[in-house]
């Protein structure tokens, strides 16, 4: 097996009066400094009826604050020789800059300035540019690719109607359409106060110096109330059909089920279970439909790390002259078989140093140990959990996966997405 | 807190500089040269065997023969089976390929630095046993075939393909790296190992080492591993030169349901070895390849037509395009060529100014650092070295290159490769919608996708 002992992040944590908490990870072998701030709100903060809002937010905290013009946000990153970008998913929104280390200032002031002075920047021009500009991407990644709105069809199969998770983060361009400024001001004022969120600064800084660096630019903001969560109902999805058909030339299915959140054992399990199944030539999944069956062009896995309750998902791409319930039929006896005969040490093995080497590989960058040390900290008030799923793969054994598997996993359980291509050709 | 004026952007502090990371070259006895970059950050190997048989050195009827030869070498060797080599690999949680771009194919590994026997043993068996059997063949064959079938309704890849059946007509560029139905249905297991007796030697061949490892060490086991491997029988590089647009060619690829229009337009770009690439590489950013620049402003921020837009050099060995994409609003789209245009003809009529120049400098030489975080990272940059023959010390130079370059020589560069007036221009989208805001540009030519 191997060692998972160099995973480990070092990190210093201090909390401002104004409550927002700052993660240190020094690490100074390259002239570089990553800026890492998480608010803990996403699409599931909003309302049914009024989705999409909180990624429409992310795009207008680029347009500039009081004393930040409206482009120059990333004109002043690119200038520092920096980059920058954000981010929303269902539980937080990111934003995120790596910069030579020496301009780490200019990256604590165009936080800062957005954090405690957008409301004066905000203006009906802005808001209605982004919300184009939304609609475009929206237009890009979903409406005009091909299986694009698939996956928002099975987060309603998966999770209800009404619950948090049931919409896609991009939201619905009907409800797009209704953002307005009110709406703006209120979002802002309720979700981005410093309470709810944690900044990491992961690179090379002057560790005497930096606590009060942040100070310098942070602590004046005013602290905001308590931000509530939703606390949602957690359902056990029921087994579910639903047929689509889309401007595709092959089928695709998706098979999916709804298994304990991140940060559990349980999630652990299910993620080393999807590893086990398709990742990588050799899994079972891959080896069966792709080499030989030959029923499926591709196949793979998911786990979703989400707070409320995850996702498992299965998804693959039929290949001509091959029916989609071939596919379910091939999927659902590798599964089957898991349930009933549990699986082989050398199964979990082989996924346990999957993952073990993809964290390695993503510890090479500051922004995704800068990203890791947030997201342990917003979802569970602790960033040393920030390497903790690691440690947590070497305990699980392969009862614990098939467990996992028969408690969220079978056949009742599971809802099953067919896209199909259009029939009018 | 009260000595913070908090209108003026924060001074930089202490600059750190920079050094690429050092590397050798080392020759083996039968030509095969290493390329040595160790670094002790992680305990991490990232071994890459680049070899001259690219989809650049197909022969006439072999599209998609280099790339099909390059997926195929490790499903399977004379002595092991792809499932055999995919467990070897994967049980040990590694990183095992095979394949094949324009320019070379390649053979790698991704690692634990003390796996390196185990790693190296699998690519020399991969790229000098490669058994091509007839079953693998056949099921890459046919993967290929769903691939281009898929492609059919995929926005991006229509615009592509029409795109370079346009810029590249006439030459081996033309059709897609994966091939076509017709050369696909015609490509067989002896194609395969004829192409691997053809290209596939020591001669031209790089093995590119990034990580934990000493050189020293690590050269002599390379050595036992290839340099008994005997060279190939064709070591000429080929040259492609296809011919210049000489007027706008319009092109749609009809989608009547489409939700959006995809854009690409653009025309032949410039060698990645090219003097003139420094230029070039900032007259491209300035236009449209960071963020900030003048069409992602214009199209994004000022109108919302799109998500994004982009120009982008694409470099191959011979000449690469020069390539501005975005998904538009279809009732946008012949104002958002039309803008592109613009801004085309303002870079050559106009001197960029002084601080726009000086930003994006600012940015490429800032920004370097940033991009060599992983072993990936130094391995691309290596690899880049190798295959467009950048010489040793480009790194080294290259800050004080892009500093040195003037607005003159960026008016230069958009006069000699910015060709508002010979270019492709295609939009995969509803025709119906489309032409009649495209007509005025050109003949305009309806394909199906």
């Amino acid at each position: 097996m191997m060692d998972p002992a160099p995973v480990h992040l070092d990190f210093q944590r201090h909390t401002l009066d104004n409550g927002l908490r700052l993660i240190l990870h020094h690490q100074p072998h390259l002239p570089l400094v990553a800026t890492n701030l998480w608010y803990h709100v996403g699409s599931k903060n909003e309302e049914p009826g009024r989705t999409g809002f909180a990624h429409l937010f992310e795009h207008l905290l680029f347009q500039g604050s009081e004393h930040v013009d409206t482009n120059d946000h990333f004109r002043l990153i690119q200038q520092a020789g920096g980059t920058a970008n954000g981010s929303t998913w269902f539980d937080r929104t990111n934003y995120h800059a790596v910069l030579p280390s020496h301009r780490l200032d200019l990256g604590l002031w165009l936080e800062a300035d957005r954090m405690g002075f957008f409301l004066p920047a905000i203006d009906q021009e802005k808001l209605d540019n982004q919300r184009d500009v939304v609609m475009n991407e929206r237009r890009q990644r979903i409406d005009n690719q091909p299986y694009g709105r698939a996956f928002e069809c099975l987060l309603g199969m998966l999770y209800g109607e009404g619950h948090p998770y049931s919409w896609p983060v991009i939201g619905y361009m009907e409800d797009l359409e209704k953002a307005n400024l009110d709406d703006v001001r209120r979002f802002f004022r309720k979700f981005y106060v410093p309470n709810n969120a944690v900044l990491t600064l992961a690179g090379d800084f002057d560790p005497h110096r930096v606590v009060e660096q942040v100070e310098r630019y942070f602590a004046a903001i005013p602290g905001g109330a308590p931000v509530d969560q939703p606390t949602p109902e957690t359902r056990i999805a029921q087994t579910q059909q639903h047929v689509e058909q889309d401007d595709v030339e092959l089928a695709r299915i998706y098979m999916g089920f709804v298994v304990p959140a991140y940060g559990t054992e349980e999630w652990l399990a299910a993620n080393l279970l999807a590893t086990v199944l398709a990742d990588g030539k050799s899994s079972p999944l891959y080896e069966d439909l792709v080499y030989e069956r030959q029923i499926a062009q591709d196949v793979s896995t998911y786990v979703f790390p989400t707070e409320l309750t995850a996702a498992f998902l299965v998804i693959a791409t039929a290949v001509p002259d091959t029916t989609p319930e071939a596919l379910y039929a091939a999927i659902g006896e590798h599964l089957d078989r898991y349930i009933k005969n549990g699986l082989a040490e050398a199964d979990l093995e082989r996924a346990r140093n999957r993952l073990l080497m993809t964290h390695f590989h993503q510890l090479q960058t500051l922004e995704r140990r800068a990203d890791l040390l947030s997201r342990a900290t917003v979802l569970f008030d602790d960033p040393s959990k920030a390497t903790a799923d690691i440690e947590g793969y070497m305990r699980q054994t392969p009862e614990d996966l098939a467990s996992v598997l028969r408690r969220y996993g079978s056949e009742e359980n599971r809802v099953l997405l067919t896209i199909e291509p259009e029939e009018n050709a | 807190m009260s000595d913070l004026d908090r209108s003026i952007p924060p001074k930089a502090g202490e600059w750190r500089p920079f050094d690429f990371p050092s590397f050798e070259r080392r020759r083996l006895r039968n030509g095969l040269d290493v390329v040595c970059a160790p670094t002790k950050r992680f305990p991490l190997l990232s071994l890459d065997l680049l070899l001259p048989a690219g989809g650049y050195h197909a022969g006439p009827g072999e599209a998609g023969l280099p790339s099909l030869h390059g997926d195929l070498l490790d499903e399977g060797t004379h002595k092991k089976t792809a499932i055999e080599i995919a467990n070897e690999v994967e049980r040990i949680g590694g990183y095992l390929g095979s394949g094949s771009d324009w320019n070379v194919a390649s053979v790698g590994v991704n690692l634990l630095s003390q796996q390196v026997d185990t790693g190296l043993a699998l690519i020399a068996d991969i790229a000098r046993n490669p058994a091509f059997p007839d079953d693998e063949v056949e099921r890459l064959r046919r993967q290929r075939l769903t691939e281009i079938l898929r492609r059919r309704s995929q926005p991006g890849s229509l615009a592509q393909m029409t795109f370079a059946r346009t810029v590249f007509q006439g030459t081996t560029f033309e059709a897609p790296l994966i091939g076509t139905e017709d050369s696909l249905e015609q490509l067989n297991r002896d194609d395969c190992v004829a192409f691997y007796k053809r290209r596939m030697g020591p001669a031209g061949a790089v093995m590119i080492a990034v990580g934990d490892f000493d050189p020293d060490a690590l050269v002599p086991k390379i050595d036992a591993a290839f340099g008994d491997w005997e060279k190939q029988l064709d070591t000429s590089e080929p040259t492609i030169s296809p011919e210049p647009l000489t007027s706008v060619e319009v092109h749609v690829v009809d989608r009547p349901n489409a939700a959006q229009t995809q854009l690409q337009l653009g025309h032949l770009g410039i060698s990645r070895n090219s003097p003139d690439h420094p230029r070039v590489l900032l007259m491209n950013a300035i236009f449209g390849g960071i963020f900030t620049s003048r069409i992602n402003l214009n199209l994004r921020e000022r109108h919302g037509f799109t998500y994004g837009a982009t120009s982008q050099l694409v470099y191959r060995r011979g000449p690469g395009v020069l390539a501005m994409r975005a998904a538009v609003a279809t009732e946008s789209a012949g104002t958002a060529v039309q803008e592109v245009l613009h801004e085309m003809r303002r870079m050559r009529e106009e001197p960029v100014s002084e601080d726009e120049l000086r930003d994006c400098q600012d940015f490429l030489v800032g920004v370097f650092p940033t991009t060599l975080q992983t072993i990936g990272d130094i391995a691309r940059r290596l690899e880049d070295l190798v295959v467009y023959d950048l010489g040793e010390k480009y790194y080294e130079s290259y800050p004080d290159v892009l500093r040195h370059v003037s607005q003159d020589d960026i008016q230069d560069a958009a006069q000699r490769y910015l060709h508002p007036d010979r270019l492709a221009i295609v939009a995969v989208g509803p025709a119906d919608d489309l032409l009649p805001q495209l007509a005025e540009l050109g003949e305009v030519r309806v394909h199906t996708p």
